[in-house]
């Protein structure tokens, strides 16, 4: 085992994967600084040049990505009180604060600590934890995998949006489209064009998901305001101010491990979550709000240390917590790898290489992040009626060089404007998105079980482990549902 | 009409196309299916049928039990015939762009889809950002996409003698 980190680390660390990770670190922290612009659309972006590099250096630069615009969302969120992320909701609330008492660099810079030592302390969750869960997972056969992907898309379908009901409609809606083209036993469904009768690449219909719809919002609507930007003033962060918030950072980053390990949770969550508890525990909780640097240590450290750990049903399971995973779950498959336990037995070395590579990009991000602050701050005056078009040409060019396929070119604009349909209607994409990538192997799941168990429906309740999943299913809808009806009764309380 | 009302029709109908027109039709059963195997249809007839179900609850709910307002869309105060207008045009756009590919070829049809598109957010400053973006990006995206990974992007057929 020592031989194979060994060698791991020996291929990762290499000049070429180092300027990899850096470029995806600040090529986030660019986008996750832009207002309007998510780290599912960096990574979604990037996905199409990840076709021509190799599988480790690929998902590598997606992870750098990820990490970097969750750090980037903070950006924004600070010197103009628009988070860049939704995961920096919260750092807004007391980071905008400071930027206007001229403490900007200040609070910048603790959102890098706490960004770095939540990211790491999550990465660190990730390389202890996703083994043993792979190894628990060998030992379930196709009906276990249906109720464990169904548990996942129920969670992403109940915490996405403001409507359980409106996230399974949108779980099913991915479903079925991830039905076009050839079946497991060679059927063609729903193939209306020859282009559709080998089914619809992952690439275009998520990136037409979630990078369109906001270039057809702002055609459409047209509703784009920009607040004026702070300057960074005073920079650093003394020690004592960073020792009176170590004990909230690395509470956040245990609360964004957990969370994030979660399917469904996510780091937006986790941010919302550690900035309760700090302001419940906290001895300046009474501040939170008005400019208290343990307010930014508490979210940033939970929402990049949701980062890592949202690897681990990824890697251990071949379960997306979440839309960025369940974009780096696409680009695993495009690169010839199946995450999921039998990942760590037939490619142990993929995995050393991409766990050691996540820890050294922890470590980057701090330097990449010092480094380039002041130019980071910049990208937030950049007007979204220039980017957005750009990140069209982005999207078109990208695309087409997948496959050198218009089709794929119309897909991706048809699904940017059924993305855009579904926010008009209110119905989240995410649900959408985890189905159609999940939607294959939950089928394939499905119709191995029926057919093992001579077309009995119920293998799908034979074991105990199916059990527990269906149990845990029932768990999240009723724990769902109690929170919309609690939600409900206050919103009618409110209204009356 | 409420907006939950129409969503919940929305739903239901385009599941219940699915289910009985779309599947009877281009989801073919074969002639002999192996051992206990389940057909093709079963299952996207089984998640149109769930959908039905969704969207029929969904219709339900706005019918019987109506929510508070939900949070209005953020728009700049135009009305909703001028932003259905500016959405028909931006499909116009997209249309166009697709038909226009093989015509004048990739680069040509991307170009003029970004000035379009620069031009249908209302961004009228900036001149000279306009015109890098619309026309200098999309040289730059095709000789990166071209020279570095070797992307054949087609040419047009009316503009091949001139080598795009």
């Amino acid at each position: 085992m020592l031989n194979e980190i060994l060698s791991a680390l020996v291929a990762v660390a290499t000049l070429q994967n180092l300027l990899i990770m850096i470029a995806g670190i600040w090529g986030g922290v660019i986008v996750g600084a832009i207002p309007g612009m998510t780290g599912t659309m960096a990574v979604t972006l990037a996905l199409p040049f990840t076709f021509y590099m190799d599988p480790v250096p690929s998902i590598l630069l997606l992870v750098a990505l990820y990490k970097g615009s969750t750090y980037g969302g903070s950006v924004s969120a600070i010197l103009i009180k628009t988070p860049g992320t939704a995961s920096a909701a919260c750092t807004a609330l007391d980071g905008y604060p400071l930027a206007q008492q001229g403490k900007a660099g200040k609070a910048l810079n603790m959102a890098l600590y706490s960004s770095v030592t939540g990211d790491f302390i999550s990465n660190l969750s990730l390389i202890f934890f996703a083994a043993p869960l792979a190894v628990l997972a060998l030992r379930i056969g196709p009906p276990e995998f249906f109720m464990l992907m169904l548990f996942a898309l129920t969670t992403v379908a109940g915490v996405s949006g403001s409507s359980l009901l409106m996230g399974l409609v949108s779980a099913a809606l991915g479903l079925l489209l991830a039905t076009v083209g050839e079946d497991m036993y060679g059927s063609f469904r729903f193939a209306f064009t020859p282009d559709m009768q080998a089914g619809l690449s992952i690439a275009p219909v998520l990136i037409g998901l979630f990078a369109l719809p906001e270039l057809i919002k702002l055609v459409v609507m047209r509703a784009s305001k920009q607040e004026e930007a702070a300057t960074l003033g005073a920079q650093h962060v003394t020690r004592a101010e960073f020792m009176g918030s170590l004990k909230t950072i690395l509470k956040g980053s245990v609360i964004g491990s957990v969370l994030g390990a979660i399917p469904g949770i996510g780091p937006s969550s986790a941010a919302f979550f550690s900035y309760g508890e700090a302001q419940r525990s906290s001895k300046n909780g009474g501040n939170f709000g008005k400019g208290e640097l343990e307010g930014i240590a508490a979210s940033e450290s939970a929402n990049n240390g949701a980062c890592g750990a949202t690897m681990i049903p990824l890697l251990a399971l071949g379960v997306p917590g979440d839309v960025i995973t369940g974009v780096m779950l696409g680009a695993f498959m495009i690169q010839g790898l199946t995450p999921g336990p039998l990942l760590f037995q037939t490619n142990i070395h993929e995995v050393y290489m991409l766990l050691i590579g996540m820890l050294v990009s922890s470590v980057l991000l701090f330097f990449a992040g010092k480094a380039t602050m002041r130019m980071f701050a910049k990208v937030s005056h950049i007007p979204p009626t220039l980017l957005t078009p750009l990140v069209l040409l982005l999207c078109i060019f990208g695309i087409y060089s997948i496959a050198s396929s218009p089709f794929d070119v119309a897909v991706l604009l048809v699904m940017g404007v059924v993305g855009f349909g579904m926010f008009l209607l209110n119905i989240p994409a995410a649900p959408f998105l985890i189905a159609f990538i999940l939607g294959p192997m939950l089928e394939e799941n499905l119709r191995r079980a029926l057919a093992i168990s001579r077309g009995e429906p119920s293998v799908l309740l034979s074991s105990p482990i199916t059990w527990v999943f269906a149990a845990l299913i029932v768990f999240v809808l009723i724990l769902t549902v109690r929170r919309e009806i609690l939600k409900s009764k206050t919103e009618r309380r409110v209204a009356q | 009409m409420p907006k939950p009302v129409l969503r919940g029709l929305i739903i239901v109908a385009f599941f219940a196309l699915t289910a009985f027109a779309l599947v009877p039709a281009f989801v073919p059963r074969p002639a002999f299916i192996p051992g206990f195997a389940p057909p093709p249809d079963m299952w996207p007839r089984t998640v149109s049928l769930v959908g039905i179900a969704l969207g029929a609850l969904a219709l339900l709910f706005a019918v019987f039990r109506p929510h508070p307002d939900e949070a209005p869309i953020e728009t700049d105060g135009s009305s909703p015939a001028r932003m259905a207008g500016r959405f028909a045009g931006l499909m116009l756009a997209f249309v166009l762009f697709l038909v226009a590919i093989p015509l004048l070829g990739f680069l040509v049809s991307t170009m003029m889809l970004t000035l379009c598109i620069v031009l249908m957010t209302g961004e009228r400053g900036h001149r000279i950002w306009i015109a890098l973006l619309a026309f200098g990006a999309p040289i730059l995206l095709q000789l990166f996409f071209h020279s570095a990974l070797g992307t054949q992007f087609p040419k047009g057929v009316l503009t091949k003698p001139f080598g795009f």
